[in-house]
């Protein structure tokens, strides 16, 4: 496997040999990928590569079949997502992982709400209607009402609204599975600063893009997966997107 | 020219008649005019339908129907099922019989018993249907035959009579308030409506439940133990049952472990009150308005000289009515 090396220090997260099967299906296969503090790591490839698979184990939504994984040096399990987010780990999902008959604010509180008396826990809402304002007119998202329900929001908003939520939790690794697929000119801008937000506070981003443009602009490093292999990683200085593009189509030569 | 990003909220002025006839709060102001229409045309076709007596009787003959649906709303609107109502119900009042009549532990023993019944039984039917995927139909069906063979067998087939007059005024009191006389079982199923109301408006577990009622995948995602809220679900589901059995055995003076199943009439009730078999939606208000006129049909029709055959079928076809209304109005 060749590293393009030279990041140095104690990754956040380090998969080793990870691999999944689906019966007999191997959607991920033996990957190895180191992810440091303040990177910003870009997974591209086809349709089915197993990318969405991948980070899916790391988010502890889906338990690997093989390998390990490594949080600061130390072995970790996730037998849960909670466990994940325990670790840091925060994720939006391809398919954004909202509650459609709650509202936007339900959903960016989702599993972190506001309450008072522990006995109770008696939900905060104006609290949280007001946070959830001013999170959303921070990232510059467009989306009138945090009372409205999400599904009544267009493919955008929601994505927004996922995006608000992992930007409230503030995670140590933040992964983000195709974010921009139906943002906007002026939301993917917004998404795109927010990520390097993130990375200037020394998070570790991983985002998985078709977008050739927004991941040359964003990332430190490009990891490309075809059938279940992680192939190659690229400095992102020192490729072209010609050359992840004939990566992905073609692998390795 | 700059803009401001923050606009005015949307939902603070306006009002939008359309989306509120498809909200759940329509649904409920939908069926209180229902009732509002059922209440006037039974006063004019019968003079004894309106008066306060017949609707204390109302109260008391939908109050075991009520206490089960309000509790098992919360499970329904979570997505769950739980057809074991009806046996957890007769098993609830044989246990709370037998407990008093054969140990000293009285009426609190009693009640406890019961519950204690109701809440293992739902703790079963959410252990097997969370943790192995279980169809909740299956699993409460098969439990539904489990629990009323054991009530049965327990019971040796037998009523169990009940004497302790503590224990029948649970049933048979009245609460006066001014020239009122409110039958107990009606206060019992409006209490258990108010707790529930409460717990589903203002509290964590109450958004949980919506929120896995629509989408559970997404609650296990963003850290929530989606598990412990379903098994936490069936046996307040379960729990609720015990206690509208412990009331019905209070009425009855006795426990019948071999009464008809009233599972059927709790979940049409609380589907009729605008919770979707789908989940996600519901409110207790929509149960309790579901249950008042289920109850005022039946009530009217008997005074009418219906007879009860009939009233099943009408039962039948109201809640017939109300799905296919449901369906209707999401083409608004
Ligand atoms: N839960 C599952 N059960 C069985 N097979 C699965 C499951 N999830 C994914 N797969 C299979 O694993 C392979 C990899 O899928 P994955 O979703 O990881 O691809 P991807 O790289 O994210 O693709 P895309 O760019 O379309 O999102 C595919 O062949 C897919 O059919
Ligand atoms: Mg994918």
């Amino acid at each position: 496997m060749q590293h393009a090396e030279t990041t140095q220090g104690t990754p956040f997260l380090e998969a080793r040999h990870i691999g999944k099967r689906y019966g007999g299906l191997h959607a991920v296969r033996d990957v190895n990928l180191s992810i440091y503090p303040g990177e910003v790591i870009g997974i591209v490839g086809d349709n089915g590569a197993g990318k969405s698979t991948f980070i899916k184990m790391l988010a502890g939504d889906h338990q690997p079949t093989s390998g390990e994984l490594l949080i600061e040096g130390k072995p970790v399990r996730f037998a849960h997502p909670r466990d994940a987010k325990q670790a840091q780990i925060e994720t939006i999902y391809q398919d954004l992982a909202l509650c459609e008959n709650l509202s936007v604010m339900d959903n960016i509180f989702l599993g972190h709400e506001l309450t008072r008396n522990p006995v109770l826990r008696l939900l905060r809402r104006s609290k949280m209607h007001i946070e959830s304002r001013v999170l959303l007119d921070d990232l510059g998202i467009g989306i009138p009402s945090t009372h409205e329900l999400v599904v009544n929001l267009s493919g955008g908003q929601r994505q927004a609204t996922a995006l608000a939520r992992v930007a409230k939790a503030g995670a140590k690794l933040i992964i983000l599975d195709e974010p921009s697929a139906a943002l906007g000119v002026r939301e993917t801008r917004a998404l795109l600063d927010l990520i390097l937000r993130f990375r200037s506070q020394g998070k570790s981003i991983l985002v998985i893009s078709h977008e050739m443009r927004d991941v040359f602009e964003i990332t430190d490093r490009i990891a490309i997966f075809k059938r279940g292999e992680l192939i190659a990683i690229k400095r992102t200085k020192e490729t072209t997107p010609d050359e992840i593009v004939s990566l992905i189509i073609r692998g390795r030569q | 020219m700059t803009q401001s990003v923050t606009q005015p909220d949307r939902n603070a002025g306006g009002f939008n008649l359309f989306s509120f006839a498809r909200s759940q709060e329509g649904v409920v102001v939908f069926l209180l005019v229902a009732l509002m229409i059922v209440v006037a045309v039974f006063s004019a076709a019968s003079p004894y339908f309106f008066d306060v007596r017949n609707g204390m009787n109302i109260g008391r003959a939908i109050s075991i129907i009520g206490i089960a649906s309000a509790f098992t709303t919360l499970l329904m609107i979570a997505g769950g099922l739980d057809l074991s109502i009806g046996a957890v119900m007769n098993a609830a009042g044989v246990v709370a019989a037998m407990v008093l009549t054969q140990t000293g532990l009285g009426v609190g023993g009693a009640i406890l018993a019961a519950v204690a019944v109701g809440a293992l039984v739902g703790w079963v039917n959410g252990m097997f249907i969370a943790k192995l995927g279980i169809n909740p139909l299956i699993m409460t069906i098969a439990m539904q035959f489990v629990v009323r063979g054991l009530t049965l067998g327990f019971s040796a087939s037998a009523s169990k009579v009940i004497v302790d007059p503590t224990f029948l005024a649970i049933g048979q009191s009245y609460f006066h308030l001014g020239p009122l006389a409110i039958p107990a079982p009606l206060l019992w199923m409006l209490l258990a409506m108010l707790v529930l109301w409460f717990v589903l408006r203002f509290t964590l577990f109450g958004k949980y439940v919506y929120a896995v009622g629509g989408k559970a995948s997404a609650c296990r995602r963003a850290g929530i133990n989606v598990n412990v809220i379903t098994i936490q679900l069936y046996m307040l589901s379960g729990i609720g049952a015990a206690l509208a059995g412990v009331v019905l055995a209070a009425i009855q003076g006795a426990g019948i472990p071999y009464g008809a199943g009233s599972e059927l009439s709790v979940i049409s009730a609380v589907i009729l009150g605008g919770v979707s078999l789908a989940g996600g939606v519901g409110l207790i208000e929509g149960t309790l308005v579901a249950v008042l006129l289920v109850g005022v049909l039946k009530n009217g029709m008997t005074l009418m000289g219906i007879s009860s055959v009939f009233q099943m079928v009408a039962e039948g076809l109201v809640l017939v009515g109300a799905v296919t209304l449901d369906r209707l109005k999401r083409r608004l």
